[in-house]
């Protein structure tokens, strides 16, 4: 699974760095930063839930 | 409407295509008009005559993220005592860009983790107060004072500058309860809000002159300090953040800390869930500001004319986005009628969204949290008292005394 963060979106809610801690994290501003860009296994299930919680829908997930 | 969860609908708010967002029946239980509203009329009228309301979340989070069509430049400044826009609140991008590139980082979780041993600290302290007694005023007590103590340690001011902090913040917010008449007067209100003002103002500039001959690593040396694109921040301009902060950063968390308990002393089932499993209180606190959303609207002024669901909104007009309604729009929330703790997908829009997302909103999740935390170690079982009729402020849904009992152990 590959995930992709539009940073022209984000606002930094920070739904994804608190919700998925090992896949996001924030940078100075709070906004998000992508720590791993393709994952599997059991973090599959924590990008849907980072990307379920983004207000601002920034957290693209693809197969 | 069957579901538990929503009692009767609230009749004094009126009918779906003109609605009343401040009435006090409306504040007390919105959810069943904000149900009417999206499946129903998305697009009202507020009978008071300050413009359309727009309720599905679809609309709403388009116009918070297009704010080149309806702007949060508009003249309210007057009526809330201040004598320039708040920064960034009442600022169009890009020019309130530059404003949150400086504070952002001021507010960012990780910054706020700082103050959470303070936060915890001082929730217990307050309880300590009056946990023997088997009762309190959890408005008066706890929702009031616990947001003023973080809001000085955010910004490195003495704790005890508390009372007046308080006093500032209810001279613009609610001027009606400092005005000793029995009959609210409403030259009187405005005349404290504006002295108020000055105050506030006076205040600040004060602390910016200390800081400006002897720095420290606080908020004010630090809006002193910080350069965005080559320029610093204006003296006006901190004194305009510095006032927004006020106004944006105390009541706000009060009524949630308070909206939050009223739910959970009617809901006891619920309640025993966070107790048993406190693991479950962040998302928990996701849900509650869902389905309570204390701030219950933004307003903004539309720039271009726009049609929604055949309705013309002209350029020029007033509009409230009404992110209470948004947030329990079933085609976003399944089940949006359901307080569920643990809701797996929930987009919420209680702090807004797009540009002016609430810049406290981690200061303010890490409060909640913390302060459920530490008052359901507490306190974990309690009641609203007998008798006792909660009252809802309309706009934030404040609760001004909100009397618990509960058992001694
Ligand atoms: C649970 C508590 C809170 C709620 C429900 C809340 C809600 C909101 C909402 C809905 C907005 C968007 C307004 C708009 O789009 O016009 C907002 C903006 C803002 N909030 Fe909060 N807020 C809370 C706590 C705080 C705290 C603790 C602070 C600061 C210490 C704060 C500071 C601000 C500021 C400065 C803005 C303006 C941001 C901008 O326009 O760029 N808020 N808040
Ligand atoms: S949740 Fe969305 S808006 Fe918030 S920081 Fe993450 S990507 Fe950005």
């Amino acid at each position: 699974m590959k995930l992709r963060v539009l940073a022209d979106r984000c606002t930094g809610h920070g739904r994804c760095y608190d919700l998925a801690p090992e896949l996001f994290d924030e940078d100075e501003d709070g906004h998000c930063r992508l720590l791993v860009p393709v994952v599997s296994g059991d973090l599959e299930a924590k990008a849907r839930v980072a990307a379920q919680n983004c207000p601002e829908e920034a957290i693209v997930v693809s197969d | 409407m069957t579901d538990p969860e929503s009692p009767e609908p609230a009749q004094e708010a009126g009918s779906a295509d003109a609605v009343n967002l401040f009435s006090g029946e409306f504040a007390r239980c919105p959810q069943p008009v904000y149900r009417d509203l999206v499946s129903r009329c998305p697009v009202a009228h507020s009978v008071l005559g300050d413009g359309k309301v727009i309720s599905r979340y679809e609309d709403v989070i388009w116009a918070l993220r297009n704010p080149q069509i309806f702007s949060s430049e508009m003249e309210l400044q007057l009526a809330l005592g201040t004598e320039r826009p708040m920064i960034p609140q009442q600022v169009d991008p890009p020019a309130q860009t530059r404003y949150r590139k400086v504070l952002d980082p001021r507010f960012s979780k990780k910054r706020m983790r700082e103050i959470e041993p303070d936060i915890r600290r001082h929730a217990n302290a307050l309880i300590d107060a009056f946990a023997d007694t088997g009762q309190c005023d959890f408005a008066r007590d706890f929702a009031v004072p616990l947001p003023c103590t973080a809001f000085l340690s955010l910004m490195g001011l003495p704790h005890e500058e508390l009372p007046r902090f308080l006093r500032m913040k209810d001279g613009i917010i609610r001027p009606q309860e400092l005005v000793e008449e029995e009959v609210p007067d409403f030259a009187a209100m405005q005349a404290l809000r504006v002295q108020t003002g000055k105050d506030i103002y006076a205040y600040f500039r004060d602390v910016i002159e200390d800081r400006r001959r002897a720095p420290g690593d606080d908020m004010i040396s630090y809006l002193l300090e910080t350069e965005v694109d080559g320029a610093r921040l204006t003296d006006e301009d901190i004194l305009d953040v510095s006032f927004l902060l006020i106004l944006a950063g105390l009541d706000t968390v009060t009524a949630t800390l308070e909206c939050n308990i009223a739910y959970l002393a009617g809901h006891p089932a619920q309640r025993e869930r966070l107790v048993a499993d406190p693991a479950l209180i962040p998302s928990a606190v996701e849900e509650l500001m869902r389905w309570e959303t204390p701030v219950t609207a933004v307003p903004r002024l539309v720039k271009e004319k726009v049609t929604l669901h055949g309705v013309d909104i002209e350029a020029g007009e007033m509009v409230s986005l009404l992110i209470g309604a948004a947030n329990l729009d079933d085609e976003e929330f399944g089940n949006a009628d359901a307080v569920e703790f643990d809701r797996a997908r929930n987009r919420h829009l209680a702090f807004g969204g797009g540009a002016h997302r609430c810049l406290g909103s981690h200061l303010a999740r890490l409060e909640l949290q913390v302060a459920m935390e530490v008052w359901h170690e507490r306190v974990p079982s309690y009641a609203i008292a007998p008798g006792a009729v909660p009252v809802f402020s309309p706009g934030i849904r404040e609760i001004r005394s909100l009397p618990l009992v509960w058992a001694n152990a």
